[in-house]
């Protein structure tokens, strides 16, 4: 191998732990996994035998010192606690400068708290199952699709609902608040990139880049145009 | 002032009732109810039982008007998180966590800038300033062949 491959650990062997190991195994990524219960981690180490995993706490600097973790890309930490999550990747960021963090979020409050305690990314199953069953049940229509780094920059899903203005008019007259810029627009599963001209349906998806993080703001604008003066 | 604290065990129960009797404006947040017996009868603050590294419930809590906060739960990294969300994010002007692991305690001081305590090394250096202390006395008095009793 003349290219070395990105190094990424990943702290807690859960199931969210083990499977994320599992893929970037595939996709030969060089994973050490850490795990400080040593029953699991026997269990791990027998599922995936290729695997580097150690017995060990995530949180303690000594410990993470043995893991080559200065020479890290990526740490992630997906233990069950929010408070373990973010203290193991703030050691490894401000003590090890591991260039990308990233923390599970168990509460879906801290994806908003873990970027401003300098964390890159905060990740929350619960906040992203809550996107798709509202957006399914048709009580919210922004999805916040995915955080990119802690520029604050995102990719936003936003359906035209039943009841919007914009229903029926053309993109043209489509007005997004500052920082919001649509990209495309998904209509019965498939992209389109649409002209000026391009009617709005109820139901299509538009999917917008968004520099600032306030999808309330966008879900407000996509249901009523602004009042012209 | 308005003190906000976090975790009411020994610590945090004796430091409640300590403001509380100074006259200041306390709450204490603790996940279990009974933690609250530690609180007498006659403990004027608020006490709500809840997670206190949730954002919603500090809000509750009034974290937005505190003048203090201190996170003492028996949680280092719990710990850690509260009292950075008061600091970081909720400016409140003067926040201070108690950190077990001096080793933790030390990253947390020097590379994050925080107010922290760690009671374990605290602890262990009054405790072997005692001993020393004592050894000293003794090996004095027992330098002097006939002087002890």
């Amino acid at each position: 191998m003349t290219q070395s491959q990105p190094y990424v650990i990943i702290i807690g062997g859960g199931n969210v732990g083990y499977y994320l190991a599992r893929h970037l195994l595939e996709r030969e990524y060089e994973v050490t996994l850490i795990e400080k219960n040593p029953k699991r981690a026997e269990w791990i180490e027998h599922h995936l035998g290729s695997l580097n995993i150690m017995v060990g706490d995530g949180d303690e600097l000594s410990f993470l010192r043995t893991t080559g973790i200065g020479r890290a890309n990526v740490v992630i930490a997906c233990t069950a606690d929010d408070e373990d999550n973010l203290v193991a990747c703030q050691i490894a960021k401000f003590s090890f400068n591991v260039p990308r963090t990233i923390a599970r979020v168990n509460n879906p409050v801290n994806t908003r708290i873990m970027p401003l305690l300098g964390i890159d990314v905060g990740v929350s199953s619960t906040e992203l199952l809550m996107g798709l069953i509202e957006a399914e049940l048709g009580h919210t229509e922004v999805i916040k699709a995915i955080s990119i780094k802690a520029s604050g920059v995102s990719i936003i899903d936003v359906a035209i609902p039943e009841n919007s203005e914009y229903a029926g008019s053309p993109v043209d007259a489509l007005r997004l608040p500052e920082g919001f810029h649509l990209v495309s627009i998904v209509r019965d599963g498939s992209v389109q990139f649409p002209t000026p001209t391009y009617i709005l349906h109820a139901g299509d998806e538009l999917i917008v880049h968004s520099e600032r993080l306030d999808p309330e703001a966008l879900r407000r604008a996509v249901l009523s145009p602004p009042v012209h003066s | 002032m308005r003190v906000i604290i976090v975790g009411c065990g020994r610590v945090g129960s004796q430091l409640a009732r300590e403001l509380d009797l100074a006259h200041h404006d306390v709450t204490v947040i603790d996940e279990k109810m009974e933690a609250f017996n530690r609180l007498e009868g006659d403990f004027g603050g608020t006490m709500i039982v809840g997670d206190g590294v949730d954002d919603d419930l500090l809000n509750k809590a009034g974290i937005r008007d505190a003048d203090a906060f201190a996170a003492v739960t028996n949680g280092d990294n719990r710990n850690i998180m509260a009292a950075q969300i008061a600091q970081r994010v909720y400016h409140v002007p003067h926040v201070i966590a108690r950190i077990y692991d001096p080793l933790r305690e030390e990253f947390y001081r020097t590379t994050m800038k925080m107010d922290t305590l760690c009671t374990t090394t605290l602890g262990a250096s009054i405790i072997a300033r005692s001993i020393l202390d004592h050894a000293d006395a003794e090996s004095a008095s027992t330098s002097v062949p006939g002087e002890s009793s």
